[in-house]
């Protein structure tokens, strides 16, 4: 008899078990923090001092309006992301032309990291903003001043991770390359540069990600086209919609950069490497036995 | 600064003193010679400017480097560096450390529980990655020119910078420690002081700079937007006026400052936290 009692409510326990799963699994929790921040956003917009915040429907509307290319801007999303593209892969080309010698330069030569190590270092901590800024001042409106900024923004990361691998370069293969007189041209080829590729990602990676914020805002204030000045004319529009609606799309082209360069590209060429970071890691405290 | 030590087996006392002494000499040498190279690394850079401004551009373009250090004089001596500094610190303060607690607590959340950081990582990913122009302009909108918007635009691009260090480092945090002091009943309050904190303490300073440089950047960008003083407005108003002389004079203004809050403060405060490491030479 009491079987047919406990019945149900075994049942029930089990459902309750499998929704308490469901709900404790992370990927209830990913789709909840997205469900959650729509609702406080669309809940918390009338409670907020301004009127000029949009609700996530309009902000949908705004970028659905935008894919399919009817917009009041005078550019359309692809077109603006397009030429924002073309500066940036133009100015990183030049970025990398410039700072690929100068690394090997300052990794090759302990008197020539002497001589730069304080300009890079300065070039790596100046906000992007302000080589947007005099870029402007230098070069007025027009397609120079964002390239500028690019190639200011970018060089000295592709500077620093192309020194930092110099000097990791295996010192043992170098000095049997020198006890087999090797010629020097053939050590940078079959040495120097295989061990240089996780840096060069790295100096990719970096260069990319300061070079865009750099474009980005050089766009703003001296030019007409590209991404950035979008943003500028949503927000001269008053039109809040389409700078959220913008950043939104500056968030998927960096997904797709992301994907695309890195994600792909680097997971077939460092199968074998568990990392490929040069940014100083916190060293974590190994207490180390002995004296 | 690690000095070569010489490492060959010490067979009589007087060879190794003289080994020594000539590793010694060897370190001092470079020394020298590393300095040498650096100040003629500055000494090359100016003479660069120098020539460039007075032969072959306009000084509006570049101007000489007396110039700017008449500037720099005229801005320090005058009272427009305290008024326009304090300004933009009290926002960076303000705004780091509202950021600084709530990614700690973000950061321990997402490292204990896996709920969480799939609820989290998202937004800490997209907030990473997402340009400070986006939040600087978000937050103009809303705050308009209040004091509010500088400080929101730091809290939301750097809460993100703390969360991913503490996450790192709770997620390193030795297991076996905090096994043992369960085993030995440890009260919590007691295996956070002297197990977790430590731990977490190098994390913690990498976190404080990132988010530092980053709270910097973001600042001075909002203020350039819609600040009506800080360093960003300087800058926008020298922008604004084409005078490349006080525009640069402010960046240097504002790297000198950001230098030595990082170096004289951050790092002093770091070598006093990590007193009671054994072998900490640096």
């Amino acid at each position: 008899m009491s079987v047919v009692v406990a019945h149900p409510r075994r049942a029930r326990r089990r459902l309750e078990h499998r929704l308490l799963g469901v709900v404790r699994s992370p990927r209830f929790a990913r789709w909840s923090s997205w469900v959650a921040f729509l609702v406080v956003w669309q809940l918390s917009i009338p409670l907020l001092p301004t009127l000029l915040l949009p609700t996530p429907a309009e902000v949908g509307e705004f970028m659905w309006d935008e894919i399919r290319g009817d917009t009041v801007a005078p550019q359309t999303v692809y077109e603006a992301f397009g030429v924002s593209l073309v500066r940036l892969s133009i100015g990183l080309a030049i970025a990398f032309a410039i700072g690929i010698p100068i690394g090997l330069l300052m990794g090759l030569s302990k008197k020539a990291t002497w001589f730069g190590h304080d300009f890079v270092v300065v070039g790596l901590a100046m906000p992007s903003l302000v080589w947007a800024l005099i870029a402007a001042m230098w070069f007025g409106f027009g397609n120079t001043a964002p390239l500028v900024t690019v190639v200011l923004a970018a060089v000295m990361f592709v500077v620093i991770n192309i020194a930092e691998g110099v000097r990791n370069v295996p010192k043992d293969l170098l000095d049997m390359g020198t006890a087999y007189d090797v010629e020097r041209r053939d050590v940078i080829r079959h040495v120097v540069f295989p061990s240089l590729m996780p840096f060069f990602f790295a100096a990719l990676r970096y260069a990319l990600a300061n070079a865009w914020k750099g474009l980005v805002l050089a766009e703003l204030f001296a030019s007409t086209n590209g991404a950035g000045w979008m943003i500028k004319f949503w927000y001269d529009a008053h039109r809040a919609q389409g700078i959220i609606g913008y950043a939104l799309f500056f968030i998927l082209f960096a997904l797709l950069i992301e994907r695309l360069v890195f994600g792909r590209l680097s997971a077939r060429v460092f199968r074998w490497r568990p990392q490929a970071g040069a940014l100083p890691r916190p060293e974590p405290v190994t207490a180390k036995g002995g004296n | 600064m690690s000095a070569p030590v010489a490492t060959a087996p010490s067979h009589a006392p007087a060879q190794e003193s003289a080994a020594r002494t000539q590793a010694r000499a060897r370190a001092r040498a470079e020394r020298r010679d590393r300095w040498i190279w650096r100040v003629a690394g500055y000494v090359t850079f100016l003479a660069i400017w120098q020539i460039t401004s007075s032969f072959l551009v306009e000084d509006f373009i570049l101007p000489p480097p007396a110039d700017i250090a008449d500037e720099i004089g005229a801005i320090v001596s005058s009272n427009q560096f305290v008024t326009h500094f304090s300004a933009t610190v009290k926002n960076i303060a303000i705004g780091f450390s509202i950021a600084f607690v709530l990614g700690t607590v973000i950061g321990i959340a997402m490292g204990r529980s896996r709920w969480w950081e799939a609820f989290l990582s998202d937004w800490v990913m997209l907030t990473l990655t997402t340009p400070g122009l986006v939040f600087a302009l978000v937050c103009a909108m809303v705050f308009g020119l209040g004091a509010l918007g500088p400080i929101a635009a730091v809290v939301i691009t750097s809460v993100s910078y703390v969360a991913v260090n503490v996450v790192e480092g709770v997620k390193a945090a030795p297991k076996d420690l905090g096994d043992m002091a369960r085993a030995f009943r440890v009260p919590w309050h007691r295996s956070l002081r002297h197990i977790l904190l430590p731990f977490l303490a190098p994390f913690f300073f990498t976190a404080a700079r990132y988010g530092f440089s980053v709270s910097w950047k973001i600042a001075t960008l909002m203020e350039v937007i819609v600040g009506t003083k800080g360093i960003g407005f300087m800058m926008r108003s020298e922008f604004q006026e084409f005078n490349m002389a006080g525009f640069l004079a402010w960046v240097l203004l504002f790297f000198a400052f950001a230098l030595f809050l990082e170096r004289g403060i951050l790092q002093r405060q770091m070598r006093r936290f990590y007193r009671w490491r054994p072998e900490v030479s640096r």
